[in-house]
């Protein structure tokens, strides 16, 4: 029944030009994808097959923990912490709690990656198998009870994480810490190099937890049983069962409580807040009334979409990594400037240009609903897109300054030469951008909900264009230096990227007085795309 | 001065093959409080769209308050408060800054903006969830708050899509009660709604489009004593009879279901 059911929505999913164009992609996909899996299986089977022929156990237990790994972090990662596939949602059926247990655990079997991770833990079942008879007596008890863990396990985690991700606040949550998560694996390169020796005997001591977990206690029961120390192979074996008792109990307490019809309602309950009073709206010098009001609208959705600012804030990050990663430090001193301390600054406002511009290009994104009214108010589109052009313009000009503090404070004084340049390099690459963007915000618009991450990617003509930009920029902005190189005086650089800028500012003006008659006109396109329910 | 609110000539709108609303000639006159109803489908939310500037016509003209649409949209959107199908809330906002935040666009100073949101949100029964943010408000108190945004300038059209759907009782008396204001003093309100009660309760004149065409227009006493004559029995007609009897569900068979026999 389930599986006919995702047949259909398959194949109503392919009525549309995107949904046969994205079957495409994924056979694509997983065509690559397939020839990996079989390439790890080829390798893990040999593997486990030298492990036993050359009792090396390390071996053994080293595979069994790649697919433990995968099989909990790949879904994780897929799934950037979005809905899944709920099988809740077939409650309102008059399904028994027997089969309902069913349905969770299929899901969890059918998953690909799980799949994959069954598909391996057989080609290691077979090179044992060529290896030795005797130790495939004991694996397949040790990988049966290993992959009900496995799955188990899974379940558990997205039964607990749709829990939490029922509610948005939980979820912003969660989706902020993933992102930090994420950010912070860029640490783990630079500081292994400062503090590999001395973080040695720490690792050790972990690797030595790491024998009562799953994968250790799998490859321990099968060592173990080779070895003819049957007592031995039957604790770790029993220890697979006991994990696997503890998690299913774990499972069993989630969708006992989805069963019973728990209430995961997205709206609070009514309680009393304080009564406050009204604020007037801001007063933002130098701009009109209604742009200073979009402005500040535009800046709340900022500072309360968690994934936005963190991504913000992500090359704050990238410099201390980077500057550990060069020098070990984050105080070099004398020699080992072979890049050249000045190069920090400019690189640093490279990369926030690259990560600013990305909203720029996606200018309406996060409107959504809310988009029907800038078009029923009496305002011209024009103050919408010069609102967000402002408050990106403040970002920038905020996260150049941060990043000038950070450069400083790290490899020391900038030339003020190299912060004039990079300066007027800045300002011409954001017009270029923001110029750009306005008119790819309203001829590729793609909607994108806040503090979310699952399928949150700008239109690809949109990322096309911009990346255009971005080589164009790039190509002009070498061919400047190198030309002011050339003469002598890295000044003729700076002179160079101001005189673009004040072109640029002429055609950001043109395209800005176009905007409103554009989006009048592709009123309903945009409406379509940006404000459809989810 | 023009006394017609709304005025349409043959408004048509097509989507591909489809012919969403075709040759619509409305005529709304100002202080009127007019329900345009129309089955599922009919083209109701199609032709208020129309009306505010958010689709555009396939061919005809809409003047508002004597002003064209296709001419002077910003002189016409000044004059106009609209409640559309998805309410339109920008929801990551909290209450008390999406009502000064609307306010701004059309064009009140800050201080009034402020003064008049407190105002509404106070009406409205919002006052204590001032600092939520609207995605976490429920869906009645949604519809408050797109109410209260589209009526915080004062505007002298209101077109409101269904404001009544999913809408409690407590809130839908809170409603009735704001526009039986903004009626007294001299707007014109041009509402959607299923409801036929509230809609009989609430509105002196309809219409009624049926499959793109507008099939009725008039007071709710012309439309009775229309159909009435045609049945001549002397009872009083409900405006859901009125409906059914120009739409035709009355005459349309209903199958049977044999397991429910």
């Amino acid at each position: 029944m389930v599986g006919w059911l995702r047949w259909r929505l398959f194949v109503n999913g392919l009525r549309t030009v995107t949904g046969k164009l994205n079957l495409a992609v994924q056979i694509i996909i997983s065509a690559g994808m397939g020839l990996g899996i079989v390439g790890f299986g080829v390798a893990l089977g040999v593997g486990s097959w030298s492990a036993i022929r050359r009792s090396q156990p390390a071996i053994l237990s080293g595979e069994l923990w790649f697919v433990f790994l995968v099989w909990l972090l790949f879904p994780l990662v897929i799934s950037g912490f979005g809905a899944q596939a709920d099988p809740a949602s077939l409650l309102r059926f008059p399904l028994r709690y027997s089969t309902f247990v069913l349905l969770a655990f299929a899901h969890g079997v059918f998953d690909p990656v799980a799949a994959a991770c069954l598909f391996w833990l057989a080609t290691m079942s077979l090179g044992i198998a060529v290896a030795s008879l005797s130790a495939l007596a004991w694996a397949i008890p040790a990988f049966g009870a290993f992959a009900l863990l496995n799955l188990l396990l899974n379940r558990a985690v997205f039964a607990w994480l749709s829990r939490w991700m029922a509610q948005r606040r939980t979820r912003e949550i969660l989706g902020a810490l993933f992102i930090l998560m994420m950010l912070s694996l860029q640490f783990v390169s630079p500081l292994a190099t400062r503090y590999g020796q001395r973080a040695w005997p720490w690792v050790s001591r972990l690797a030595s937890a790491a024998r009562v977990l799953p994968p250790s206690m799998a490859a321990a029961t099968i060592r173990a049983g080779r070895a003819s120390a049957r007592g031995a192979a039957c604790a770790e074996f029993a220890g697979l069962l006991l994990y696997s008792g503890v998690l299913g109990w774990l499972l069993a307490l989630r969708l006992r409580a989805e069963y019973r019809g728990e209430n995961l309602n997205e709206a609070r309950r009514p309680s009393a807040e304080a009564r406050s009073t009204v604020h007037a709206g801001w007063n933002v010098t130098g701009v009109s009334p209604t742009v200073a009001a979009l402005f500040e609208k535009d800046l709340h959705y900022l500072f309360r979409n968690s994934a936005a600012y963190i991504s913000l804030l992500a090359p704050l990050f990238i410099i201390v990594v980077l500057s550990m990663g060069r020098h070990g430090s984050l105080h070099p001193k004398g020699a080992g400037f072979t890049l050249g301390h000045s190069t920090y600054f400019p690189m640093g406002v490279a990369y926030i240009l690259l990560t600013v511009v990305g909203l720029a290009f996606n200018n309406l994104a996060y409107d959504g609903a809310g988009l029907p009214m800038l078009f029923a108010a009496p305002i011209r589109f024009r103050d919408v897109m010069a609102a967000k052009n402002l408050l990106h313009t403040m970002v920038l000009a905020a996260e150049i300054i941060l990043v000038f503090l950070l450069v400083q404070f790290i490899t020391g004084p900038t030339p003020p030469r190299v912060v004039g340049v990079t300066l007027a390099g800045a300002l011409w690459a954001l017009l270029m951008n923001l110029t750009a963007g306005n008119l790819v915000s309203l001829y590729f618009p793609r909607k994108l909900k806040p503090g979310q991450m699952r399928r949150q990617q700008a239109s690809g003509l949109a990322v096309l264009v911009s990346m255009g930009v971005q080589v164009f920029v790039a190509g002009a902005a070498a061919l400047l230096y190198f030309l002011s190189r050339r003469a002598g005086d890295l000044a003729w650089c700076g002179i160079g990227f101001l005189g673009l800028a004040g072109m640029t500012w002429v055609a950001y003006r043109r395209v800005l007085n176009l905007v409103s008659g554009i989006a009048w006109k592709r009123r309903e396109a945009l409406l379509a795309e940006l404000s459809r329910p989810d | 001065m023009n006394d017609l609110a709304v005025e349409t000539d043959g408004l048509c709108r097509r989507f591909g093959e489809l012919e969403a609303v075709r040759n619509v000639n409305l005529r709304v006159e100002a202080g009127q409080f007019f329900g345009f109803l129309g089955p599922n489908g009919a083209g109701k939310s199609t032709t208020i769209n129309m009306l505010t500037g958010l689709l555009e016509p396939t061919a005809g003209r809409i003047r508002i308050l004597g002003l064209d649409l296709a001419n002077d949209p910003i002189g016409v959107k000044s004059q106009i408060g609209v409640v559309p199908e998805g309410l339109a809330l920008f929801d990551r906002l909290t209450g008390p800054e999406f009502l000064t935040f609307a306010a701004r666009m059309y064009g009140l100073d800050r201080v009034t903006a402020a003064e008049r949101a407190q105002e509404l949100l106070d009406f409205m029964g919002l006052a204590d969830r001032a600092k939520s943010l609207i995605v976490d408000y429920s869906h009645g108190m949604k519809k408050k708050l797109a109410m209260a945004a589209a009526v915080i300038h004062g505007p002298k059209v209101l077109f409101l899509d269904e404001p009544f759907e999913g809408v409690d009782a407590i809130a839908a008396g809170t409603l009735k009660a704001m526009l039986n204001r903004m009626i007294a003093r001299g707007a014109t309100i041009f509402l959607t709604s299923h409801v036929l009660e509230i809609v009989e309760r609430l509105c002196s004149h309809v219409a009624i489009i049926q499959r793109g065409e507008l099939v009725a227009q008039g007071s709710i006493d012309e439309l009775r004593s229309g159909v009435s004559a045609r049945h001549d029995d002397g009872q009083k007609l409900s405006l859901e009879q009125i409906f059914l009897e120009i739409v035709g569900g009355e005459r349309a068979a209903v199958p049977e279901l044999s397991w429910l026999e």
